[in-house]
């Protein structure tokens, strides 16, 4: 028995070998339903010498499980469409019924590589709801926490950059670095990856002796091997060719678009929640904003990338001034095992290593909230492929899409 | 009759087979050996001597394919080793000392795997494909001199052949991509035919000064005229065609950061992905004698090739152990036996608590590696084609080295900086190199020289 699908024909129920003569289109990425918006009846024809190539879901440099869809005519990029959902859990409503100290486990893994920030804007905004005063130690120590985080994101994304453009040694370097900061943070958490650490009101348990030790150990050197870092880099003619004047962003597709974080401050934003909306103990602190591709054409690859290193060097600064500036004190504030906040909504929004992680919750005045949306960055800027990426090379698709460093986890929730 | 039929059935599969062969070997196989020796041997021995060119290629080529396998294996673990201490990892370190079986191992794996076709490939030209690129690698081996008399065959358009043949690998990577029936094969076959089509314009320009400056193509005319000292090399003779020809090699063997055609991280493995099995191992294979063959041809042409960089004064060794007569016996006897005992001892007396067996085995050891160095030694310095064999792969593993620095640190450029690269920059330098070196040979041949 044959049977017609939108794939093409399928021999039977049982045998479900596509016939040999249909293969040619059965093969193209084409999704099996019929176009359902103009957008995609337009990027699903193919003009005269086009043909499309299917990159991802398993695919080397998609930095986890991101399908694009390349329209390419030879080796250049005629069109894109980024297909997303692979790794879809639904986190969003796993918080509505988990209670409020159970949802930070659960936000935990939505951004692998950096996840005290997942924990912090929905602790943020249940400390709202609740009207919770957070002890100054334990903002210290999420700043502190967070910084560190940072620094080990930013090198981590530096690896993977240099990885994405066929250069194999730098990223084992970053996940030295990336790695002394988590074997640090998990002597107070107990985690190397999903630490699991804020509680609503403060952190959970003291900074210790070992965390100390070790973070002086590497505060000593820290600038050094940054320095390092970019000096292994940097001075490549080849990398810094590659990256040079692809993935142009401008002013206004980044304010269009919604970009946060590095991404908008490449493009000539200074825009910076730490210091737009200050929150935790930020304001007590000192820090430049370093910013990028003010000019009118905006920030390409090699300026996003430039301003992550500029950042760590900031966020070096801070870690600084907080082991200096540190209170003594409680780490947690006194609250009821059940939370139980009154009915009503917040929003909280925290600067984080690729942009603005916000939540807003609604509390129906149960233990469990009754709406929770989470705003994560690498979603936004995961937006702006399409854009950014068309008619490039296909090796520059790599790049860029590195240089807007997403991650899957954090996009499709 | 019993008798006789007992014993054998009470044997098992495997005695039945043996004991048969068993016997074939002892009785019937001195038996054959003694009058082939008597008989066939003059014969063959004639119909060799009458035709000892077509006897030296086969030997050579036989040498040649059995040498290149090896010469694989140790890059591929080199590669290996030395990204990894350059990655601060310990890479392979399961299989043999150190880890250097890893590639032997890693053979012996690719030989067991299922080697796969894709149902809509072209399934004649996907099987033939990587035995026609391991094909072109190893059949340049054929002209390359690894030391003085070490060469397969010694034509007098040698160079000519190298590229000829060298170029054709494009052609098996292209049909490669082309029948896997995959877009990223195709992509990557793609890539290769224009990098290597525009690098082969350089490479060939490259060497045509030195053409000049040598007068001859012969490899091994050219390697014998860069003898006598490192001032003798081509390279400070021809600088520029030596960076060109190094920059342009890297580029037609496919290697970082010219490795477009396999760039993982753009597509997936480009005219290998599809690829499985001893088919994959081909390629691979391909890939690593590429390295060594443009990494010797490097040595040969510029760097003196087989040639000592500071001459070693030429010694005539007068050595005739058959002269000793019945004492060699009673020497090879005893010697070892003295030398073992002697190396023994200070391992006996310095360490009291080691049983004296140990120390006797140290001692056997200590004695190996003497005597191991002293005939090495003494051949080094008895035969020119073994010192010209050292100092040939030492050069040579030199630069396989630097290959394998550079793809430990470089980025891979992109496709149309590598185009862009050839044509405007490549391409006119080895023009200029090609000119200044005519001319020079023209003025200094009707000033200098008479």
């Amino acid at each position: 028995m044959v049977t017609e699908t939108p794939i093409g024909k399928i021999r039977s129920d049982d045998d479900p070998r596509v016939l040999l003569d249909e293969q040619i289109g059965s093969f193209e990425p084409v999704p099996p339903y019929p176009p359902r918006t103009e957008r995609e009846s337009e990027f699903y024809t193919l003009g005269d010498g086009e043909m499309f190539l299917n990159m991802g879901p398993q695919h080397p440099s998609t930095h986890g499980v991101l399908r694009v869809v390349l329209k390419i005519s030879g080796e250049n990029v005629v069109d894109l469409d980024p297909v997303l959902g692979y790794l879809h859990r639904g986190v969003e409503k796993l918080c509505e019924n988990s209670d409020y100290h159970h949802i930070i486990s659960q936000v935990d893994p939505l951004e692998y590589v950096s996840s005290l920030f997942c924990e912090w804007s929905p602790v943020m905004a249940f400390e709202k709801l609740l009207d919770v005063e957070v002890p100054r130690r334990a903002e210290y120590i999420r700043v502190l926490t967070g910084e560190l985080l940072r620094v080990a994101s930013h090198a981590l994304f530096q690896g993977w950059m240099a990885l994405d453009l066929g250069g194999l040694t730098p990223i084992l370097y970053s996940f030295i670095e990336r790695d002394e900061i988590v074997e640090m943070l998990a002597s107070i958490t107990g985690q190397r990856m999903l630490f699991n650490y804020f509680r609503i009101g403060g952190v959970n348990g003291d900074v210790n002796h070992e965390f100390m030790s070790r973070l002086g150990d590497w505060m000593s050197r820290a600038a050094k091997q940054h320095e390092t870092s970019i000096g292994l880099l940097n001075e490549n003619e080849i990398f810094v060719r590659r990256m040079r004047d692809i993935g142009r962003l401008d002013r206004d597709l980044a304010l269009r678009m919604a970009v946060t974080g590095p991404n908008l401050r490449a493009a000539g934003v200074p825009y910076d929640l730490r210091r737009a909306h200050p929150y935790s103990v930020y304001p007590e602190l000192e820090f430049d904003i370093p910013v990028r591709g003010t000019g009118p054409e905006g920030g390409d690859a090699l300026d996003r990338y430039l301003l992550r290193l500029e950042e760590v060097k900031q966020s070096l600064r801070i870690i600084d001034q907080c082991l200096h500036n540190m209170p003594d004190g409680p780490v947690m504030a006194k609250l009821p095992r059940l939370l139980r906040p009154r009915p009503g909504r917040a929003w909280a929004a925290i600067e984080g290593p690729r942009g603005l992680y916000g939540t807003y919750a609604i509390s129906d005045g149960t233990d469990q909230p009754f709406r929770m949306k989470i705003h994560d960055p690498s979603f936004v800027h995961l937006q702006l492929v399409v854009q950014l990426m068309r008619g490039n090379l296909i090796a520059d698709t790599m790049a860029v899409m590195a240089s807007l460093d997403p991650i899957m986890g954090g996009v499709d929730k | 009759m019993s008798a006789l039929t007992r014993p054998w059935n009470n044997l098992t599969l495997v005695g039945k087979v043996i004991l048969p062969l068993l016997f074939l070997v002892l009785v019937v196989g001195p038996i054959v050996t003694v009058l082939a020796a008597v008989y066939v041997a003059p014969l063959v021995v004639d119909i060799l001597a009458s035709n000892l060119g077509i006897v030296r290629f086969v030997v050579a080529i036989t040498a040649i394919l059995l040498f290149s396998i090896p010469a694989a294996f140790i890059i591929i673990y080199m590669e290996l080793k030395v990204i990894a201490y350059m990655n601060t990892r310990v890479g392979p370190n399961r299989v043999g000392p150190g880890g250097s079986l890893h590639s032997v191992v890693a053979g012996l794996k690719v030989l067991l795997k299922e080697d796969f076709t894709p149902t809509s490939a072209d399934a004649i030209v996907f099987t033939w494909a990587p035995v026609f690129v391991f094909l072109t690698a190893v059949m340049t081996f054929l002209v390359l001199p690894f030391g003085p008399g070490l060469y397969a065959q010694d034509l007098n358009i040698g160079l000519l052949y190298l590229f000829a043949v060298g170029g054709m690998t494009v052609v098996g990577l292209l049909i490669a991509g082309w029948s896997s029936f995959n877009k990223y094969s195709l992509l990557g076959g793609l890539r290769s035919a224009a990098q290597v089509v525009s690098y082969e314009i350089p490479l060939t320009l490259s060497v045509v000064g030195l053409i000049l400056l040598a007068g001859t193509m012969s490899l091994n005319q050219i390697a014998e005229n860069q003898s006598g000292g490192f001032w003798n090399w081509y390279v400070f003779r021809q600088p520029l065609g030596a960076l060109i020809f190094f920059i342009a090699a890297t580029a037609e063997a496919n290697r970082t950061p010219f490795d477009l055609t396999e760039a993982d991280s753009e597509i997936v493995a480009g005219f290998a992905t599809e690829y499985s099995g001893m088919r994959f191992g081909f390629l691979f294979f391909a890939e690593y004698v590429n390295v060594f063959i443009i990494s010797g041809l490097l040595t040969t042409l510029f760097f003196g090739a087989w040639n000592a960089p500071v001459p070693f004064p030429h010694i005539e060794l007068s050595l005739d152990p058959g002269s000793l007569g019945i004492m060699l016996l009673i020497l090879l006897a005893v010697v070892p036996l003295i030398l073992t005992l002697l190396f023994a001892l200070p391992f006996w007396l310095t360490q009291s608590r080691m049983p004296g067996w140990q120390a006797l085995i140290l001692g056997f050891l200590a004695f190996n590696v003497v005597a191991v160095g002293a005939v090495l030694g003494l051949a080094y310095v008895g035969f020119d084609w073994f010192a010209g064999l050292v100092w040939f792969m030492i050069k040579s593993f030199l630069f396989v080295f630097l290959f394998v620095w550079m793809r430990g640190t470089l980025p891979r450029v992109r496709i149309d900086h590598l185009m862009g690269f050839a044509w405007k920059w490549l391409l006119p330098a080895s023009l200029l190199n090609l000119f200044i070196t005519a001319i020079a040979i023209v003025v200094l041949k009707s000033t200098v020289i008479p």
